[in-house]
């Protein structure tokens, strides 16, 4: 029965254009957009949603590594016997994959949560900014030179000499 | 299992006896919360018993090892459909080194809030076990997972002071790996698309399907992605940062040795499946880029934990330098400089806990009493052989690295022998600055700084560079047998194909 479901529905998928290019260039192209938006957003949680999109690119691609068109799923013949299956193993693989990246993904925002805590923004040029500067003040360096990511941090308000007050910097993580 | 069943065990048993250093760090680091609720003292030595308890399976396996490497088909299912452990000299020093350096570098407990403590010891047990995993296994998707666990394990570690640097290094650092782990796995997708296997010894059966400009993407795409921990050119940022944030022991653990364990997968990836020049090529060029970025780096750096931190690139930069040559000799240069930095970068990075801050300080460091001064000799020492000064070991790692260079006798090979030579320059105008500056008379007295396990822990590891340096001809031996097993692609592929016929017949 399954396979009198799976054979028609091939055909008819493949009279437009190959649909294996079409999951090719899907995959590729959310490989694509997640590498991108991980490398060009600012924002935190955009970073995890663009990892995200870009480990769906990845299991897509994994999963059509072993599909075949007249193919059924694996074990699932309804009792006919030799019938081509679609390979397992690749399915099984991005099973994995999968439960890694939620895992992954989870952690990313534990750790999205406790940043906004800390330091009130959720903005990767002023993150960056307060962590240089906490790694140099534990170092015991002059953090007033001119080195640091000027004009892109709130200048420290005179009763917080460290500069971390969450209300002072929580209006760029707040608003985005 | 009791000591005895494994002294009784003929090799088959031997061989799955394999999978305990990897499975009961793994399990230990699972219950280990639940303990601490139910008998906080006996959760506080369960890590390192367990460690130990594997110190020993590996130490027993490897005096009974009769040098030949065999293959381990885990659960009984014959590889390529099945997953195997690969046990050569290599994996089995790295699995061995891994656990030692475990133990070693084991965080000692916060005094106050002991789960957090406990929490530290269950994610080192989780990196330890899965680097083991990461060293022995012989399946590119097992490598993957393990590597993700290894990942998983050292983001919870870095975070685990609970300061906002550390969370931001963590989160970045958690960013550039998951980009990483989408690389190898899209790295993977390709091989399996082009060969329907991912055994790695049954790649190397098909290495003319890999042979081709998608081979090559899908080369690097695995060698950047595992390379996030290998501290490989344009994915090691997050270097400097997490290694200045997190604390100096899992600083030393991450630095010293699991970069050493992802070199050592993607080497296997490389002799295996890639015998072509380009993938060697591309190793090259993307090592001398490391060299260049790390030294410079480290010349410009203005604290001791960054500093280390860049010349750890600038180290591994050298190592896939040597590892990109052909055949024995690369691999022999790779072996040796990945050990030495194997041992010497910990030391350096527990002598600067206390160090850490800005070099500027350091003035007068050595002359605060007896500890501070052996302090500095250690470093000292660790600094002439990393530079590599005869007759310390380091010395020899890097000659057999100048004369593999040579001998290839092509202009790129000659460029990379240049800025190898170039980076030593720098890397001891950096290294003793600040040695000197810390036997100049102090302008101010200060209190002594120096933990004492800290102290003892690289006064170990300087001790093992001292033997290093009197046993250097049989070291070199040894090394020598390494490179031959691991440099051998067609002995991989007799050993994993012949063992998993034995595994079918039974």
């Amino acid at each position: 029965m399954e396979l009198a479901f799976s054979l028609p529905d091939a055909q008819t998928l493949m009279v437009g254009p190959d649909p294996a290019m079409v999951l090719y260039f899907g995959a590729i192209g959310l490989l694509v957009i997640g590498i991108a938006g991980l490398l060009l957003s600012r924002h935190l949680f955009r970073m995890v949603i663009a990892l995200a999109i870009a480990e769906a690119g990845a299991n897509l691609l994994l999963v059509i590594a072993g599909f075949r068109w007249d193919a059924v799923a694996p074990i699932v013949t309804g009792g006919v016997p030799n019938v081509p299956m679609v390979d397992p193993v690749p399915q099984a693989m991005v099973l994995t994959a999968i439960v890694i990246g939620v895992g992954v993904q989870a952690l990313a925002l534990a750790f999205v949560i406790r940043i906004r805590e800390t330091y009130g923004s959720l903005d990767m040029t002023v993150l960056k900014g307060h962590m240089d500067r906490d790694v140099d003040l534990a170092a015991g360096l002059d953090v007033l030179d001119q080195e640091g990511p000027a004009g892109e941090r709130p200048l420290p308000a005179a009763g917080d000499p460290a500069g971390t007050g969450p209300e002072q910097i929580g209006l760029s993580g707040g608003r985005s | 299992m009791s000591a005895s069943a494994i002294m009784n065990a003929d090799m088959g048993v031997m061989g799955h006896a394999m999978a305990l250093p990897v499975v009961l760090p793994l399990l230990a680091a699972f219950l280990l919360p639940t303990l601490n609720r139910i008998f906080r003292p006996m959760a506080r030595i369960a890590g390192p018993a367990v460690l130990a308890g594997c110190l020993v399976v590996l130490l027993h396996i490897g005096s009974h090892w009769d040098g030949q490497p065999f293959s381990v088909a885990l659960g009984g299912f014959a590889p390529p459909l099945g997953i195997n452990f690969y046990v050569d000299g290599m994996s089995l020093l790295f699995a061995t080194l891994v656990v030692i350096m475990g133990l070693l570098l084991w965080p000692s407990i916060h005094t106050g809030d002991d789960s957090d403590g406990i929490r530290e010891h269950a994610l080192t047990l989780l990196l330890i076990g899965a680097s083991v995993g990461l060293a022995l296994s012989g399946d590119l998707f097992n490598m993957y997972v393990f590597y993700e666990l290894v990942s998983v394990a050292s983001f919870g570690l870095v975070a685990v002071r609970g300061t906002g640097a550390g969370y931001v290094a963590g989160f970045r650092y958690l960013m550039i790996s998951g980009l990483g782990s989408v690389l190898a796995l899209t790295g993977v997708a390709l091989i399996y698309t082009h060969t329907g296997t991912l055994n790695i010894a049954h790649l190397g059966l098909l290495t003319g399907k890999l042979d081709s400009a998608i081979g090559l993407t899908a080369f690097a795409l695995i060698a950047l992605g595992l390379g996030v921990k290998a501290e490989l050119f344009p994915v090691n940022t997050w270097v400097p940062e997490v290694y200045s944030t997190a604390p100096r022991r899992i600083t030393a653990l991450l630095a010293g040795v699991i970069s050493k364990v992802a070199v050592l997968a993607i080497i296997r990836v490389l002799i295996l499946a890639f015998p072509g020049e380009e993938a060697r090529q591309l190793l090259l060029a993307l090592g001398v880029l490391g060299i260049i970025f790390g030294e410079l780096a480290a010349y410009r750096a203005r604290d001791m934990a960054r500093m280390l931190a860049w010349s750890s690139i600038g180290q591994l930069g050298l190592v896939f330098v040597a590892f990109s040559l052909p055949g024995d000799v690369g691999v022999f240069a790779g072996i040796a400089i990945a050990l030495h930095h194997l041992v010497i970068k910990p030391g350096l990075f527990l002598l600067a806990e206390h160090w850490g801050g800005a070099l500027t300080a350091l003035e007068g460091e050595a002359r605060q009493g007896a500890g501070s001064l052996w302090a500095g000799l250690v470093f000292v020492l660790f600094a002439l052989s990393l530079v590599g000064v005869p007759p310390l070991p380091g010395f020899w790692a890097k000659l057999s690295l100048a004369q593999g260079l040579v001998a290839q006798e092509s202009a790129w090979h000659l460029f990379a022998l240049l800025v190898f030579l170039g980076a030593t320059v720098v890397e001891a105008n950096y290294l003793f600055t600040v040695a000197v500056r810390m036997f100049k008379p102090a302008s101010k007295p200060r209190p002594p700084r120096h933990g004492v396990l800290n102290l003892a822990t690289s006064s170990a590891l300087a001790g093992v560079l001292v033997v290093g340096t009197l046993a250097i001809a049989p070291l070199g031996d040894y090394i020598q047998t390494l490179a031959g097993q691991s440099a051998d692609a067609a002995g991989y592929v007799t050993t994993v194909a012949s063992d998993a016929v034995e595994e079918r017949a039974r």
